[in-house]
Protein backbone atom coordinates (compact mmCIF):
# COMPACT_ATOMS: atom_id res chain seq x y z
CA UNK A 1 0.00 0.00 0.00
CA UNK A 2 1.32 3.67 -0.97
CA UNK A 3 2.26 5.78 1.81
CA UNK A 4 0.32 8.51 0.27
CA UNK A 5 -3.49 9.25 0.82
CA UNK A 6 -5.64 8.94 -2.39
CA UNK A 7 -8.15 11.12 -3.07
CA UNK A 8 -10.55 8.20 -3.79
CA UNK A 9 -13.02 7.07 -0.79
CA UNK A 10 -13.71 3.49 -1.90
CA UNK A 11 -11.52 0.88 -3.32
CA UNK A 12 -11.74 -2.68 -4.37
CA UNK A 13 -10.42 -4.50 -1.41
CA UNK A 14 -11.16 -7.72 0.25
CA UNK A 15 -14.19 -7.17 2.45
CA UNK A 16 -15.19 -3.79 1.17
CA UNK A 17 -19.16 -4.10 0.75
CA UNK A 18 -20.28 -4.04 -2.79
CA UNK A 19 -24.19 -3.15 -4.18
CA UNK A 20 -25.70 -5.56 -7.01
CA UNK A 21 -26.70 -3.33 -10.12
CA UNK A 22 -27.89 -6.68 -11.97
CA UNK A 23 -28.45 -10.27 -11.91
CA UNK A 24 -30.98 -12.09 -10.25
CA UNK A 25 -29.68 -10.41 -7.10
CA UNK A 26 -30.00 -7.55 -8.12
CA UNK A 27 -30.12 -4.47 -5.30
CA UNK A 28 -28.27 -6.92 -2.69
CA UNK A 29 -25.50 -6.09 -0.88
CA UNK A 30 -22.46 -8.36 -0.69
CA UNK A 31 -18.86 -8.53 0.47
CA UNK A 32 -15.84 -8.74 -2.14
CA UNK A 33 -14.06 -11.94 -0.74
CA UNK A 34 -11.21 -12.16 -3.15
CA UNK A 35 -10.25 -10.23 -6.21
CA UNK A 36 -9.77 -12.29 -9.65
CA UNK A 37 -8.33 -9.46 -11.56
CA UNK A 38 -8.80 -6.03 -12.97
CA UNK A 39 -12.47 -6.77 -13.65
CA UNK A 40 -14.19 -9.17 -11.84
CA UNK A 41 -13.71 -10.26 -8.23
CA UNK A 42 -15.48 -13.20 -5.96
CA UNK A 43 -18.41 -11.86 -4.27
CA UNK A 44 -20.15 -13.64 -1.17
CA UNK A 45 -23.49 -12.58 0.79
CA UNK A 46 -24.18 -15.33 3.13
CA UNK A 47 -26.71 -13.62 4.99
CA UNK A 48 -28.05 -11.52 1.97
CA UNK A 49 -29.01 -13.74 -0.16
CA UNK A 50 -26.11 -13.55 -2.43
CA UNK A 51 -24.25 -17.16 -3.81
CA UNK A 52 -20.70 -16.97 -3.84
CA UNK A 53 -19.62 -15.97 -7.31
CA UNK A 54 -17.39 -14.31 -9.62
CA UNK A 55 -18.89 -11.12 -10.67
CA UNK A 56 -17.78 -7.93 -13.28
CA UNK A 57 -17.60 -4.65 -11.35
CA UNK A 58 -19.13 -3.34 -14.42
CA UNK A 59 -21.86 -4.65 -12.26
CA UNK A 60 -21.18 -3.68 -8.93
CA UNK A 61 -21.56 -0.41 -7.02
CA UNK A 62 -18.90 -0.13 -3.92
CA UNK A 63 -20.12 1.38 -0.57
CA UNK A 64 -18.71 3.01 2.22
CA UNK A 65 -19.01 0.28 4.25
CA UNK A 66 -16.10 -2.51 4.78
CA UNK A 67 -15.44 -5.17 7.01
CA UNK A 68 -12.18 -5.17 8.73
CA UNK A 69 -10.08 -7.13 8.98
CA UNK A 70 -11.19 -10.24 6.36
CA UNK A 71 -9.25 -12.19 5.30
CA UNK A 72 -8.23 -12.78 1.45
CA UNK A 73 -10.36 -15.85 0.37
CA UNK A 74 -12.22 -16.49 3.85
CA UNK A 75 -15.00 -18.97 3.34
CA UNK A 76 -18.75 -18.42 3.60
CA UNK A 77 -18.32 -19.28 7.09
CA UNK A 78 -16.12 -16.82 7.91
CA UNK A 79 -18.10 -13.98 6.08
CA UNK A 80 -20.80 -14.89 7.93
CA UNK A 81 -19.66 -14.79 11.16
CA UNK A 82 -17.93 -11.32 10.04
CA UNK A 83 -21.36 -9.77 8.78
CA UNK A 84 -23.31 -10.38 12.16
CA UNK A 85 -20.42 -10.02 14.01
CA UNK A 86 -19.64 -5.94 12.55
CA UNK A 87 -23.86 -5.83 11.81
CA UNK A 88 -23.47 -4.55 8.29
CA UNK A 89 -26.49 -5.80 7.41
CA UNK A 90 -28.32 -3.09 9.71
CA UNK A 91 -25.71 -0.24 9.25
CA UNK A 92 -26.08 -0.80 5.70
CA UNK A 93 -30.04 -0.44 5.90
CA UNK A 94 -29.58 2.73 8.09
CA UNK A 95 -27.34 4.04 6.24
CA UNK A 96 -28.74 7.51 3.86
CA UNK A 97 -27.53 5.51 0.37
CA UNK A 98 -29.61 2.02 1.36
CA UNK A 99 -33.38 5.03 2.72
CA UNK A 100 -32.66 6.76 -0.40
CA UNK A 101 -33.17 3.57 -2.25
CA UNK A 102 -35.49 2.26 -0.43
CA UNK A 103 -37.62 5.72 -0.55
CA UNK A 104 -37.25 5.77 -4.02
CA UNK A 105 -38.52 2.10 -4.46
CA UNK A 106 -41.64 2.90 -2.40
CA UNK A 107 -42.12 5.88 -3.86
CA UNK A 108 -42.24 3.63 -7.60
CA UNK A 109 -44.81 1.11 -6.21
CA UNK A 110 -47.23 3.71 -5.27
CA UNK A 111 -51.17 3.42 -6.40
CA UNK A 112 -52.36 6.36 -8.68
CA UNK A 113 -54.50 6.80 -5.78
CA UNK A 114 -51.30 6.73 -3.17
CA UNK A 115 -49.58 9.01 -5.34
CA UNK A 116 -52.96 11.59 -4.93
CA UNK A 117 -52.81 11.31 -1.49
CA UNK A 118 -49.25 12.19 -0.98
CA UNK A 119 -50.08 15.20 -3.49
CA UNK A 120 -52.87 16.46 -1.36
CA UNK A 121 -50.46 16.05 2.10
CA UNK A 122 -47.43 17.88 0.56
CA UNK A 123 -49.87 20.66 -0.08
CA UNK A 124 -51.09 20.37 2.97
CA UNK A 125 -47.64 20.96 4.59
CA UNK A 126 -46.30 23.45 2.07
CA UNK A 127 -49.37 25.54 3.43
CA UNK A 128 -48.38 25.16 6.88
CA UNK A 129 -45.41 26.17 6.34
CA UNK A 130 -46.49 29.46 3.98
CA UNK A 131 -48.83 29.99 7.42
CA UNK A 132 -45.65 30.01 9.86
CA UNK A 133 -43.22 32.06 7.79
CA UNK A 134 -46.03 34.62 7.52
CA UNK A 135 -46.77 34.45 10.71
CA UNK A 136 -43.36 34.54 12.18
CA UNK A 137 -42.51 37.78 9.71
CA UNK A 138 -44.99 40.30 11.04
CA UNK A 139 -43.96 39.49 14.29
CA UNK B 1 -73.55 -15.67 -52.72
CA UNK B 2 -75.83 -15.36 -54.93
CA UNK B 3 -74.79 -11.43 -55.96
CA UNK B 4 -71.66 -12.66 -56.65
CA UNK B 5 -71.81 -15.12 -59.42
CA UNK B 6 -69.15 -17.57 -59.98
CA UNK B 7 -66.16 -16.60 -62.18
CA UNK B 8 -64.84 -20.14 -61.23
CA UNK B 9 -65.87 -22.72 -58.54
CA UNK B 10 -64.95 -20.70 -55.59
CA UNK B 11 -64.15 -17.66 -57.10
CA UNK B 12 -66.88 -15.12 -56.85
CA UNK B 13 -67.31 -12.32 -59.35
CA UNK B 14 -67.45 -9.31 -57.01
CA UNK B 15 -64.93 -8.46 -54.52
CA UNK B 16 -65.83 -8.46 -50.82
CA UNK B 17 -66.52 -4.86 -50.36
CA UNK B 18 -68.81 -4.87 -53.58
CA UNK B 19 -70.68 -8.29 -52.53
CA UNK B 20 -71.07 -5.79 -49.12
CA UNK B 21 -72.38 -3.22 -50.59
CA UNK B 22 -74.87 -4.66 -52.52
CA UNK B 23 -76.47 -7.07 -50.31
CA UNK B 24 -76.79 -3.57 -48.36
CA UNK B 25 -76.61 -4.92 -44.70
CA UNK B 26 -75.82 -1.52 -43.29
CA UNK B 27 -78.95 -0.09 -44.10
CA UNK B 28 -79.70 -2.00 -41.00
CA UNK B 29 -82.08 -5.43 -39.91
CA UNK B 30 -85.16 -5.96 -41.73
CA UNK B 31 -87.78 -4.81 -39.10
CA UNK B 32 -91.36 -6.42 -40.59
CA UNK B 33 -91.03 -9.99 -41.39
CA UNK B 34 -92.86 -11.52 -44.45
CA UNK B 35 -97.07 -13.13 -43.35
CA UNK B 36 -95.54 -17.05 -43.34
CA UNK B 37 -96.45 -18.50 -46.90
CA UNK B 38 -99.42 -20.72 -47.07
CA UNK B 39 -99.22 -24.33 -46.53
CA UNK B 40 -99.30 -25.92 -50.04
CA UNK B 41 -99.97 -29.91 -50.67
CA UNK B 42 -97.31 -31.37 -52.73
CA UNK B 43 -99.64 -33.17 -54.71
CA UNK B 44 -102.97 -32.38 -55.57
CA UNK B 45 -106.11 -34.05 -57.46
CA UNK B 46 -107.15 -33.11 -61.80
CA UNK B 47 -109.68 -34.43 -63.20
CA UNK B 48 -108.36 -35.64 -66.56
CA UNK B 49 -110.64 -36.11 -69.69
CA UNK B 50 -110.29 -39.35 -71.36
CA UNK B 51 -112.60 -42.51 -71.31
CA UNK B 52 -109.42 -45.36 -70.09
CA UNK B 53 -107.98 -42.46 -68.18
CA UNK B 54 -109.84 -42.74 -65.00
CA UNK B 55 -110.91 -39.41 -64.65
CA UNK B 56 -109.09 -38.63 -61.90
CA UNK B 57 -104.97 -38.17 -61.24
CA UNK B 58 -102.54 -37.10 -58.24
CA UNK B 59 -100.05 -34.71 -59.91
CA UNK B 60 -97.55 -33.06 -57.73
CA UNK B 61 -98.54 -29.59 -57.02
CA UNK B 62 -95.59 -27.71 -58.80
CA UNK B 63 -93.77 -29.26 -61.96
CA UNK B 64 -90.72 -30.75 -61.43
CA UNK B 65 -88.18 -28.28 -63.58
CA UNK B 66 -87.46 -29.30 -66.81
CA UNK B 67 -83.49 -28.07 -66.63
CA UNK B 68 -81.28 -29.82 -64.37
CA UNK B 69 -77.93 -28.19 -64.25
CA UNK B 70 -75.05 -30.38 -65.50
CA UNK B 71 -72.14 -28.97 -63.49
CA UNK B 72 -72.49 -29.11 -59.89
CA UNK B 73 -71.75 -25.82 -58.32
CA UNK B 74 -69.88 -26.08 -55.14
CA UNK B 75 -72.82 -24.62 -52.33
CA UNK B 76 -70.60 -22.24 -50.06
CA UNK B 77 -69.94 -23.09 -46.65
CA UNK B 78 -72.41 -21.58 -44.16
CA UNK B 79 -70.46 -19.71 -41.62
CA UNK B 80 -70.62 -21.24 -38.24
CA UNK B 81 -68.94 -18.86 -36.58
CA UNK B 82 -70.91 -16.59 -33.97
CA UNK B 83 -68.64 -13.33 -31.91
CA UNK B 84 -67.80 -14.46 -28.59
CA UNK B 85 -68.83 -11.90 -25.69
CA UNK B 86 -66.45 -9.09 -25.22
CA UNK B 87 -64.41 -10.48 -22.14
CA UNK B 88 -63.44 -7.85 -19.28
CA UNK B 89 -60.43 -7.13 -18.49
CA UNK B 90 -60.05 -8.91 -15.25
CA UNK B 91 -58.41 -5.72 -13.66
CA UNK B 92 -61.59 -4.11 -13.54
CA UNK B 93 -64.44 -5.37 -11.03
CA UNK B 94 -67.62 -2.97 -10.00
CA UNK B 95 -66.38 -0.17 -8.38
CA UNK B 96 -63.33 -0.31 -9.83
CA UNK B 97 -62.21 3.38 -10.05
CA UNK B 98 -61.21 4.24 -14.08
CA UNK B 99 -59.29 6.63 -15.87
CA UNK B 100 -60.91 7.58 -18.71
CA UNK B 101 -58.36 8.22 -21.90
CA UNK B 102 -60.71 8.98 -24.90
CA UNK B 103 -63.34 11.37 -25.14
CA UNK B 104 -65.09 14.01 -24.33
CA UNK B 105 -64.45 13.04 -20.51
CA UNK B 106 -60.64 12.15 -20.74
CA UNK B 107 -58.63 12.34 -18.21
CA UNK B 108 -61.73 11.71 -15.89
CA UNK B 109 -61.67 9.51 -13.02
CA UNK B 110 -64.74 7.75 -12.63
CA UNK B 111 -66.41 4.71 -11.05
CA UNK B 112 -66.77 1.24 -13.09
CA UNK B 113 -70.66 -0.25 -12.53
CA UNK B 114 -70.95 -3.04 -14.71
CA UNK B 115 -70.38 -4.57 -18.31
CA UNK B 116 -73.39 -4.65 -20.27
CA UNK B 117 -74.03 -7.01 -23.24
CA UNK B 118 -72.23 -4.84 -26.01
CA UNK B 119 -69.02 -5.36 -24.28
CA UNK B 120 -69.21 -1.60 -22.59
CA UNK B 121 -68.50 -0.35 -19.57
CA UNK B 122 -71.11 1.14 -17.81
CA UNK B 123 -69.06 3.97 -15.84
CA UNK B 124 -70.40 7.06 -13.29
CA UNK B 125 -68.18 9.88 -12.49
CA UNK B 126 -70.85 10.06 -10.33
CA UNK B 127 -71.73 13.38 -11.81
CA UNK B 128 -72.39 15.14 -8.96
CA UNK B 129 -68.72 14.89 -8.22
CA UNK B 130 -66.97 15.02 -11.59
CA UNK B 131 -69.75 15.70 -14.02
CA UNK B 132 -69.49 12.33 -15.84
CA UNK B 133 -73.07 11.44 -16.12
CA UNK B 134 -73.84 7.36 -16.97
CA UNK B 135 -72.29 6.89 -19.37
CA UNK B 136 -70.94 3.83 -21.83
CA UNK B 137 -66.78 3.41 -22.26
CA UNK B 138 -64.99 1.13 -24.62
CA UNK B 139 -62.29 -1.06 -21.70
CA UNK B 140 -59.45 0.10 -24.33
CA UNK B 141 -59.72 3.58 -23.69
CA UNK B 142 -59.92 2.76 -20.15
CA UNK B 143 -56.71 2.79 -17.14
CA UNK B 144 -57.99 0.49 -14.72
CA UNK B 145 -56.25 1.32 -11.31
CA UNK B 146 -56.15 -0.74 -8.44
CA UNK B 147 -58.32 1.72 -6.48
CA UNK B 148 -61.88 0.49 -5.35
CA UNK B 149 -64.97 1.76 -4.05
CA UNK B 150 -66.90 -0.61 -1.74
CA UNK B 151 -70.22 -0.85 -3.23
CA UNK B 152 -71.05 -3.86 -1.57
CA UNK B 153 -74.49 -5.43 -2.58
CA UNK B 154 -75.32 -2.72 -4.72
CA UNK B 155 -76.83 -3.67 -8.10
CA UNK B 156 -76.97 -1.27 -10.95
CA UNK B 157 -81.01 -1.44 -12.38
CA UNK B 158 -81.70 -3.74 -14.51
CA UNK B 159 -83.44 -1.15 -16.94
CA UNK B 160 -79.99 0.64 -17.70
CA UNK B 161 -78.83 -1.75 -20.73
CA UNK B 162 -77.87 -0.83 -23.78
CA UNK B 163 -80.94 0.39 -25.44
CA UNK B 164 -81.38 3.02 -22.28
CA UNK B 165 -78.35 4.61 -24.63
CA UNK B 166 -80.03 4.63 -27.24
CA UNK B 167 -80.75 7.91 -29.51
CA UNK B 168 -84.76 8.23 -29.76
CA UNK B 169 -85.76 8.14 -32.95
CA UNK B 170 -86.54 11.67 -33.94
CA UNK B 171 -89.85 12.51 -35.70
CA UNK B 172 -89.46 13.23 -39.43
CA UNK B 173 -88.58 16.80 -39.38
CA UNK B 174 -90.39 19.72 -41.23
CA UNK B 175 -89.61 20.33 -44.84
CA UNK B 176 -86.14 20.74 -46.26
CA UNK B 177 -87.27 24.20 -46.72
CA UNK B 178 -87.90 25.36 -43.30
CA UNK B 179 -84.75 23.96 -42.20
CA UNK B 180 -82.90 25.90 -44.88
CA UNK B 181 -83.95 28.75 -43.70
CA UNK B 182 -83.81 27.96 -39.71
CA UNK B 183 -80.11 27.54 -40.54
CA UNK B 184 -78.04 30.65 -38.33
CA UNK B 185 -80.99 30.24 -35.95
CA UNK B 186 -80.23 28.75 -33.04
CA UNK B 187 -82.04 25.46 -32.61
CA UNK B 188 -84.20 24.67 -29.70
CA UNK B 189 -82.34 22.80 -26.81
CA UNK B 190 -84.48 19.53 -25.75
CA UNK B 191 -84.73 19.76 -22.02
CA UNK B 192 -82.57 16.58 -20.52
CA UNK B 193 -85.60 14.07 -19.43
CA UNK B 194 -86.23 13.98 -16.01
CA UNK B 195 -86.52 9.73 -15.42
CA UNK B 196 -82.72 9.83 -16.39
CA UNK B 197 -81.93 12.53 -14.09
CA UNK B 198 -83.50 10.73 -11.71
CA UNK B 199 -81.75 7.10 -12.15
CA UNK B 200 -78.34 8.96 -12.39
CA UNK B 201 -79.27 10.50 -8.86
CA UNK B 202 -80.67 7.12 -7.65
CA UNK B 203 -77.44 5.50 -8.67
CA UNK B 204 -74.73 8.32 -7.51
CA UNK B 205 -76.52 8.70 -4.10
CA UNK B 206 -75.32 4.62 -3.59
CA UNK B 207 -72.05 5.74 -4.76
CA UNK B 208 -71.62 8.89 -3.05
CA UNK B 209 -72.44 7.06 0.25
CA UNK B 210 -69.62 4.55 -0.45
CA UNK B 211 -67.09 7.16 -1.65
CA UNK B 212 -67.53 9.07 1.55
CA UNK B 213 -66.11 6.31 3.71
CA UNK B 214 -62.53 7.06 2.28
CA UNK B 215 -60.78 9.65 3.05
CA UNK B 216 -59.49 11.93 0.10
CA UNK B 217 -61.43 9.60 -2.38
CA UNK B 218 -63.69 12.11 -2.93
CA UNK B 219 -60.99 14.45 -4.08
CA UNK B 220 -59.35 11.84 -5.61
CA UNK B 221 -62.44 11.50 -8.23
CA UNK B 222 -63.43 15.20 -8.30
CA UNK B 223 -59.51 15.78 -9.59
CA UNK B 224 -58.34 14.69 -13.41
CA UNK B 225 -55.53 12.75 -14.26
CA UNK B 226 -52.50 13.60 -16.38
CA UNK B 227 -48.91 12.88 -16.82
CA UNK B 228 -46.17 15.30 -15.75
CA UNK B 229 -42.46 15.10 -17.08
CA UNK B 230 -40.56 12.12 -16.65
CA UNK B 231 -44.07 9.97 -16.17
CA UNK B 232 -44.38 7.31 -18.15
CA UNK B 233 -47.85 5.26 -17.92
CA UNK B 234 -46.17 2.19 -18.60
CA UNK B 235 -43.55 2.72 -15.60
CA UNK B 236 -46.20 3.62 -13.12
CA UNK B 237 -48.09 1.47 -10.98
CA UNK B 238 -52.36 2.13 -11.11
CA UNK C 1 -18.84 -20.05 -26.36
CA UNK C 2 -17.18 -21.78 -23.24
CA UNK C 3 -14.52 -24.05 -23.33
CA UNK C 4 -14.98 -27.83 -21.40
CA UNK C 5 -12.03 -30.25 -20.44
CA UNK C 6 -12.37 -33.27 -21.98
CA UNK C 7 -10.88 -36.97 -21.63
CA UNK C 8 -10.77 -38.88 -24.79
CA UNK C 9 -9.61 -42.00 -24.73
CA UNK C 10 -8.74 -44.01 -28.13
CA UNK C 11 -6.53 -46.90 -30.23
CA UNK C 12 -5.62 -48.18 -32.95
CA UNK C 13 -8.39 -51.01 -34.45
CA UNK C 14 -7.73 -54.96 -33.38
CA UNK C 15 -5.71 -56.43 -35.92
CA UNK C 16 -4.62 -59.82 -36.64
CA UNK C 17 -0.85 -58.78 -35.93
CA UNK C 18 -1.76 -56.85 -33.38
CA UNK C 19 -4.89 -57.96 -31.27
CA UNK C 20 -4.49 -55.67 -28.45
CA UNK C 21 -3.73 -52.15 -29.45
CA UNK C 22 -2.32 -49.56 -27.28
CA UNK C 23 -4.49 -47.12 -25.70
CA UNK C 24 -4.19 -43.43 -25.62
CA UNK C 25 -5.44 -41.12 -23.75
CA UNK C 26 -5.61 -36.90 -23.86
CA UNK C 27 -6.67 -33.85 -22.22
CA UNK C 28 -8.66 -31.72 -24.99
CA UNK C 29 -9.93 -28.12 -24.28
CA UNK C 30 -12.94 -28.00 -26.62
CA UNK C 31 -16.12 -26.41 -27.00
CA UNK C 32 -17.99 -29.71 -27.12
CA UNK C 33 -17.84 -33.58 -27.74
CA UNK C 34 -17.40 -33.50 -31.04
CA UNK C 35 -14.64 -31.14 -31.39
CA UNK C 36 -12.55 -32.93 -28.43
CA UNK C 37 -13.05 -36.08 -30.63
CA UNK C 38 -11.61 -34.30 -33.64
CA UNK C 39 -8.80 -32.69 -32.12
CA UNK C 40 -8.18 -36.09 -30.59
CA UNK C 41 -7.57 -37.76 -33.79
CA UNK C 42 -5.81 -34.54 -35.08
CA UNK C 43 -3.25 -34.78 -32.53
CA UNK C 44 -2.47 -38.85 -32.39
CA UNK C 45 -2.16 -38.69 -36.11
CA UNK C 46 0.68 -36.55 -35.72
CA UNK C 47 1.94 -37.98 -32.73
CA UNK C 48 1.69 -42.35 -33.68
CA UNK C 49 0.59 -43.88 -36.41
CA UNK C 50 -2.91 -44.13 -35.87
CA UNK C 51 -5.69 -42.16 -37.94
CA UNK C 52 -9.28 -41.89 -37.69
CA UNK C 53 -10.57 -44.42 -40.52
CA UNK C 54 -8.19 -47.37 -38.37
CA UNK C 55 -9.15 -46.39 -34.91
CA UNK C 56 -11.68 -45.51 -32.24
CA UNK C 57 -12.66 -43.82 -29.88
CA UNK C 58 -13.02 -46.14 -26.29
CA UNK C 59 -14.82 -42.85 -24.13
CA UNK C 60 -15.54 -39.18 -24.08
CA UNK C 61 -15.52 -37.93 -20.43
CA UNK C 62 -16.05 -34.26 -19.36
CA UNK C 63 -13.10 -33.17 -16.42
CA UNK C 64 -14.72 -30.62 -14.24
CA UNK C 65 -13.28 -28.79 -12.10
CA UNK C 66 -12.29 -29.48 -8.60
CA UNK C 67 -12.93 -26.07 -6.62
CA UNK C 68 -14.87 -23.61 -9.29
CA UNK C 69 -14.81 -21.26 -6.78
CA UNK C 70 -11.03 -21.04 -5.32
CA UNK C 71 -9.09 -18.59 -7.48
CA UNK C 72 -6.16 -20.22 -9.18
CA UNK C 73 -3.07 -18.86 -11.26
CA UNK C 74 -2.46 -20.73 -14.23
CA UNK C 75 0.71 -20.83 -16.47
CA UNK C 76 0.15 -22.28 -20.01
CA UNK C 77 2.63 -23.53 -22.53
CA UNK C 78 1.19 -23.20 -25.95
CA UNK C 79 2.45 -23.78 -29.73
CA UNK C 80 1.31 -21.23 -31.92
CA UNK C 81 1.70 -20.77 -35.84
CA UNK C 82 2.06 -17.46 -36.89
CA UNK C 83 1.88 -16.07 -40.51
CA UNK C 84 5.76 -16.22 -40.39
CA UNK C 85 6.60 -19.11 -38.24
CA UNK C 86 5.63 -21.27 -35.49
CA UNK C 87 6.42 -20.07 -31.95
CA UNK C 88 6.24 -21.71 -28.43
CA UNK C 89 4.99 -18.99 -25.39
CA UNK C 90 4.46 -19.23 -21.80
CA UNK C 91 1.55 -17.14 -20.64
CA UNK C 92 -0.35 -17.24 -16.92
CA UNK C 93 -3.73 -16.23 -16.35
CA UNK C 94 -5.34 -15.67 -12.83
CA UNK C 95 -9.06 -17.46 -13.50
CA UNK C 96 -11.26 -20.39 -11.36
CA UNK C 97 -10.55 -23.21 -13.51
CA UNK C 98 -8.73 -24.76 -15.85
CA UNK C 99 -11.06 -24.26 -18.82
CA UNK C 100 -11.73 -21.05 -17.92
CA UNK C 101 -7.56 -19.98 -18.41
CA UNK C 102 -8.00 -21.69 -21.76
CA UNK C 103 -10.70 -19.31 -22.74
CA UNK C 104 -8.95 -16.63 -21.66
CA UNK C 105 -5.62 -17.68 -23.61
CA UNK C 106 -7.58 -18.51 -27.02
CA UNK C 107 -9.17 -14.53 -26.51
CA UNK C 108 -5.29 -13.28 -25.49
CA UNK C 109 -4.06 -15.00 -28.89
CA UNK C 110 -7.08 -13.65 -31.01
CA UNK C 111 -6.85 -9.93 -29.58
CA UNK C 112 -2.85 -9.82 -29.04
CA UNK C 113 -2.24 -12.06 -32.44
CA UNK C 114 -5.32 -12.25 -34.33
CA UNK C 115 -4.46 -16.21 -33.91
CA UNK C 116 -7.05 -18.96 -34.53
CA UNK C 117 -8.23 -21.53 -32.62
CA UNK C 118 -6.98 -24.06 -35.57
CA UNK C 119 -3.34 -22.40 -34.85
CA UNK C 120 -3.47 -22.56 -31.16
CA UNK C 121 -2.22 -26.30 -29.70
CA UNK C 122 -2.61 -26.33 -25.88
CA UNK C 123 0.43 -28.12 -24.45
CA UNK C 124 0.22 -27.84 -20.89
CA UNK C 125 -1.81 -26.21 -18.11
CA UNK C 126 -0.91 -26.34 -14.98
CA UNK C 127 -1.61 -24.17 -11.36
CA UNK C 128 1.24 -22.46 -9.95
CA UNK C 129 0.65 -22.54 -6.67
CA UNK C 130 3.60 -20.62 -5.06
CA UNK C 131 3.32 -16.27 -5.40
CA UNK C 132 7.36 -16.99 -6.09
CA UNK C 133 7.03 -18.93 -9.27
CA UNK C 134 4.65 -16.63 -11.14
CA UNK C 135 7.04 -15.14 -13.91
CA UNK C 136 4.75 -12.45 -15.13
CA UNK C 137 4.48 -8.93 -13.69
CA UNK C 138 0.79 -8.97 -14.58
CA UNK C 139 -0.76 -11.19 -12.42
CA UNK C 140 2.19 -11.08 -10.07
CA UNK C 141 0.50 -7.74 -9.21
CA UNK C 142 -2.40 -8.98 -7.86
CA UNK C 143 -0.98 -10.97 -5.65
CA UNK C 144 0.80 -8.31 -3.33
CA UNK C 145 -0.64 -8.38 0.39
CA UNK C 146 -3.66 -6.28 1.57
CA UNK C 147 -4.32 -5.09 -2.59
CA UNK C 148 -7.04 -2.33 -3.29
CA UNK C 149 -7.61 0.19 -5.82
CA UNK C 150 -10.31 2.88 -6.39
CA UNK C 151 -12.68 2.48 -9.92
CA UNK C 152 -11.72 5.76 -10.98
CA UNK C 153 -13.95 5.85 -14.25
CA UNK C 154 -17.66 4.68 -13.93
CA UNK C 155 -19.85 5.77 -16.57
CA UNK C 156 -23.29 5.82 -15.53
CA UNK C 157 -25.46 3.66 -17.98
CA UNK C 158 -27.67 5.67 -20.21
CA UNK C 159 -31.40 4.89 -19.75
CA UNK C 160 -31.75 4.55 -23.43
CA UNK C 161 -29.41 4.02 -26.65
CA UNK C 162 -31.43 7.40 -27.72
CA UNK C 163 -30.72 10.85 -25.46
CA UNK C 164 -30.87 14.00 -25.15
CA UNK C 165 -27.76 14.94 -23.99
CA UNK C 166 -24.14 12.99 -24.41
CA UNK C 167 -22.71 11.16 -21.56
CA UNK C 168 -20.32 12.73 -19.16
CA UNK C 169 -17.60 11.06 -19.12
CA UNK C 170 -14.84 12.19 -16.92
Amino acid sequence: MPATESNFQRFVEVGRVVLLKSGPQEGHIAVIAEIIDHNRAIIDGPTTGVPRQAFPYRHLTLTPLRLTKLPRAAGSGAIKKALEKEAIVEKWEKSAFAQRRASIAKRRSLTDFQRFVVMVAKKQRADRVHKAVRAAKKA
Amino acid sequence: MARSKDLVPGVGRLSRSQVFARRGLFKGLKKTEKPAAAEVAPTKEVTVGGANNGSKRVVPTQKAPRFYPAEDVRQPKKSRKSPKPTKLRSSITPGTVLILLAGRFAGKRVVFLKQLDSGLLLVTGPYKVNGVPLRRVNQAYVIATSTQVELGDFKVDEKINDAYFAKASSKGKSSAEEEFFAEGKPKAKEAFPESKAADQKAVDSAIIAAVKKTEYLHKYLRASWGLSKGQYPHLLAF
Amino acid sequence: MPLSEYQVVGRHLPTEAEPSPKIYRMRIFAPNEVVAKSRFWYFLRQLKKVKQASGEIIGVNVISEKKPLKVKNFGIWLRYDSRSGTHNMYKEFRELSRADAVKALYQDMAARHRARFRSIHILRVVEVEKTDDIRRPYIRQLLVPNLKFPLPHRVAKARSTFVAHRPTTF
